[in-house]
C-alpha cells in the first residue's frame, strides 16, 4: 500500500478563543470555520474514504479535496443540526453520501460497471471498522494539532525548556527517562521537571479543549466532546 | 506532529491529571473512570488521611454540590469541594474500603442479608429524592459494602449521565421513576437463582417498561420487600390460592400445629371415652 500523504497536517499557530462552528457560521465565517474543521478532519476523512472505499492514495486525496472544496460550497455548515448528531457524526455522514455518490458515478463511467479496487492491507489486518479508524485518526489528529499549538506557545512565550522536557517524557514513543536524567541533562532540580512537566500539561489540555471549542456546534456539544476525549 | 495512538493515550491520562496546588490534596493514584468524572485516591496533608477525590467538568459544579448536601449514612459522605485552577470542579469523600456489590454477591450472602444491602440502597435513594437529586446510574459497581457491613451508594449522577444499559430505564428524560427501574435490576441482581417468585414479581413492576405502572416511589418498593419478609401478600403478585394456602400455613404454623394437637387429643379421648 503506498503511503498516506501529508496533505491537512497541523497548521501550527496558537489559537485565540475559537468561536463554535454555530457562531462562525452565524457570522457568516464559514470559510475560517471550515478551516479549523480541516485541520482536524482532513485525516480522518480521507484514512475513511480509503479504507471504506478502498480507494488508492491519490483517488482518496481527491476525494478528500472534493468533498470539503463542495462543503464550502453547498452550505454544509448552515444544513447542521446539532439536536440531530454531533458535528463529528454530521460530517461523517455527509462524507460516506459524498464518496458514495462519487463511486458510484466513477463506476458507472467504467466500462460494464466494473470496479478495481485498491487492496488495503490495514484493513485486512484489523479488525476495527472504517468508523472506529475514523474516530481514532480524529483523536490522533486533534492531539497532533494541539502538540503544534503547544510547541508555537511555548516558542512564542520563552517556555522552550518546558516543551523539550515534555517532548522528551511525554513524548517518548519507548521507554521514558526518570526525572532525575532530565533535570541532570537540562541542569535544573527535579521539582523544576515535575513544575514543567504539569504546566506543559495543563496548557496541552487548555489547547485541546481550545480546537475542540472550534469544531463544535457549542457548549453541550463541546462538554459531550471533552468527556469523550478525557474520560 | 505525528503522534501514535500509545502517546496519544498518555496524554490524555497525563493532561486529564488534577492540578491540587492550593489545595490541602496529594494525588496518589487513580481509582476510577466513569460516565462524567474519574476518581483518585489522594493524601489529606492537614488531616493525615487518604481520601476519594473526583473531578468533575465545570459546568457540573452546581451538581456537585447538591451532591455534597446528601447527607445520609448510606451515601459517601463529601467533605469538601473546590475548583481546580483549570475550572474543573472537585469533591473529596470518604475513601471507602470494601467490597463492590457484585465483588460482594460472589461470597453468596444469605437472602437476608441480600435483601438488608437493598434496604439500605432503597432508603439511600429514597431521601436523595426527598432532596430533589436522583442517582442516574445505579448499578452493582456503585454499591459498596464496607469492612462492617455498612452499605454506601456512590458515584450519584449528575445532569448527562447516560446510565448503563442492563440498569438504564429506557425513559426518554431520567427521573425518580428511571431510579426505581434501576433498583428494580439491582433486585433482580441481587435474587439468587433459586429466588422466590413474589421477589421477581417485585423486580418485574419496579422494571416495567411504562413509568406509570412502576412503583409510585422507592419506599412502596421496600414496603412491598418488608411484605415478603413478613411472609404477607407483596403488592406486585397476585398469588394462585395454593400458594396463599401454602404461605398461611408456613405464616401460622404455630397456630395451626397446636390445633393438629389439640384435635388430636380430641380424637384419642373421644376413642378412650368408647371403651
Amino acid at each position: 500500500m503506498d503511503r498516506d500523504t501529508a496533505i491537512g497536517g497541523p497548521q501550527g499557530r496558537f489559537p485565540s478563543t475559537q468561536a463554535s462552528l454555530v457562531e462562525a457560521a452565524a457570522a457568516g465565517l464559514t470559510s475560517e470555520a471550515l478551516e479549523r474543521v480541516m485541520a482536524l478532519y482532513w485525516k480522518p476523512v480521507y484514512r475513511y474514504i480509503r479504507l471504506k472505499f478502498r480507494k488508492n492514495n491519490e483517488d482518496a486525496k481527491d476525494l478528500t479535496q472534493a468533498f470539503f472544496a463542495a462543503a464550502l460550497e453547498r452550505d454544509f455548515f448552515a444544513r447542521f443540526d446539532p439536536a440531530k448528531a454531533s458535528f463529528r457524526t454530521y460530517l461523517r455522514m455527509a462524507v460516506e453520501r459524498f464518496a458514495a455518490n462519487q463511486h458510484a458515478a466513477a463506476s458507472r463511467q467504467k466500462r460494464g460497471g466494473d470496479v478495481e479496487f485498491e487492496p488495503v492491507e490495514e484493513q485486512a489486518a484489523t479488525t476495527e471498522s472504517p468508523e472506529e479508524i475514523f474516530e481514532r485518526e480524529w483523536r490522533r489528529q486533534l492531539f497532533s494539532v494541539a502538540l503544534d499549538d503547544l510547541r508555537a506557545y511555548c516558542e512564542g512565550c520563552g517556555k522552550q525548556l518546558q516543551f523539550r522536557i515534555f517532548e522528551a517524557y511525554d513524548l517518548a514513543g519507548g521507554e521514558r527517562p526518570s526525572y532525575a536524567l532530565l533535570a541532570a541533562r537540562h541542569g535544573i532540580a527535579e521539582t523544576a521537571v515535575t513544575n514543567h512537566l504539569a504546566w506543559a500539561r495543563r496548557t496541552l489540555r487548555a489547547l485541546v479543549n481550545e480546537r475542540l471549542r472550534g469544531v463544535t456546534s457549542g457548549e453541550q456539544e463541546l462538554r459531550k466532546e471533552m468527556r469523550l476525549v478525557w474520560m | 506532529m505525528d503522534v501514535s495512538d500509545a502517546v496519544v493515550d498518555h496524554l490524555r491520562r497525563v493532561a486529564a491529571l488534577p492540578d491540587l496546588t492550593g489545595t490541602r490534596y496529594e494525588l496518589e493514584s487513580e481509582i476510577g473512570r466513569g460516565g462524567l468524572g474519574v476518581v483518585y485516591r489522594a493524601h489529606d496533608r492537614q488531616l493525615d488521611r487518604c481520601v476519594a477525590l473526583k473531578i468533575l467538568d465545570s459546568a457540573l459544579a452546581g451538581e456537585a454540590q447538591l451532591i455534597a448536601r446528601l447527607e445520609h449514612p448510606a451515601i459517601v459522605p463529601i467533605y469538601e469541594t473546590g475548583t481546580l485552577p483549570d475550572g474543573r470542579v472537585f469533591y473529596a469523600m470518604k475513601l471507602i474500603t470494601g467490597a463492590r456489590l457484585d465483588e460482594y454477591l460472589a461470597g453468596s450472602p444469605s437472602l437476608g442479608e441480600r435483601l438488608r444491602v437493598l434496604r439500605r440502597v432503597g432508603e439511600a435513594l429514597a431521601f436523595a429524592h426527598t432532596r430533589g437529586a436522583i442517582h442516574r446510574d445505579l448499578k452493582p459497581q456503585n454499591v459498596m459494602v464496607g469492612e462492617f457491613g455498612e452499605v454506601y451508594v456512590m458515584d450519584w449522577g449528575v445532569d448527562g449521565v447516560a446510565g448503563t444499559p442492563a440498569f438504564r430505564a429506557p425513559d426518554a428524560r431520567l427521573d425518580e421513576r428511571s431510579d426505581i427501574y434501576s433498583l428494580g435490576a439491582l433486585v433482580q441482581f441481587l435474587l439468587p437463582a433459586s429466588a422466590l417468585p413474589a421477589l421477581r414479581a417485585i423486580a418485574a413492576k419496579a422494571m416495567n417498561a411504562d413509568p406509570g405502572a412502576r412503583y409510585p416511589d422507592v419506599p412502596a418498593l421496600l414496603d412491598d420487600v418488608e411484605r415478603f419478609q413478613e411472609g404477607l401478600a407483596v403488592e406486585a403478585w397476585s398469588e394462585p390460592v395454593w400458594h396463599r394456602l401454602r404461605r398461611f400455613g408456613s405464616r401460622n404454623a404455630v397456630l395451626l400445629w397446636l390445633l393438629a394437637a389439640y384435635a388430636g387429643v380430641k380424637f384419642v379421648l373421644f376413642f378412650l371415652r368408647r371403651l
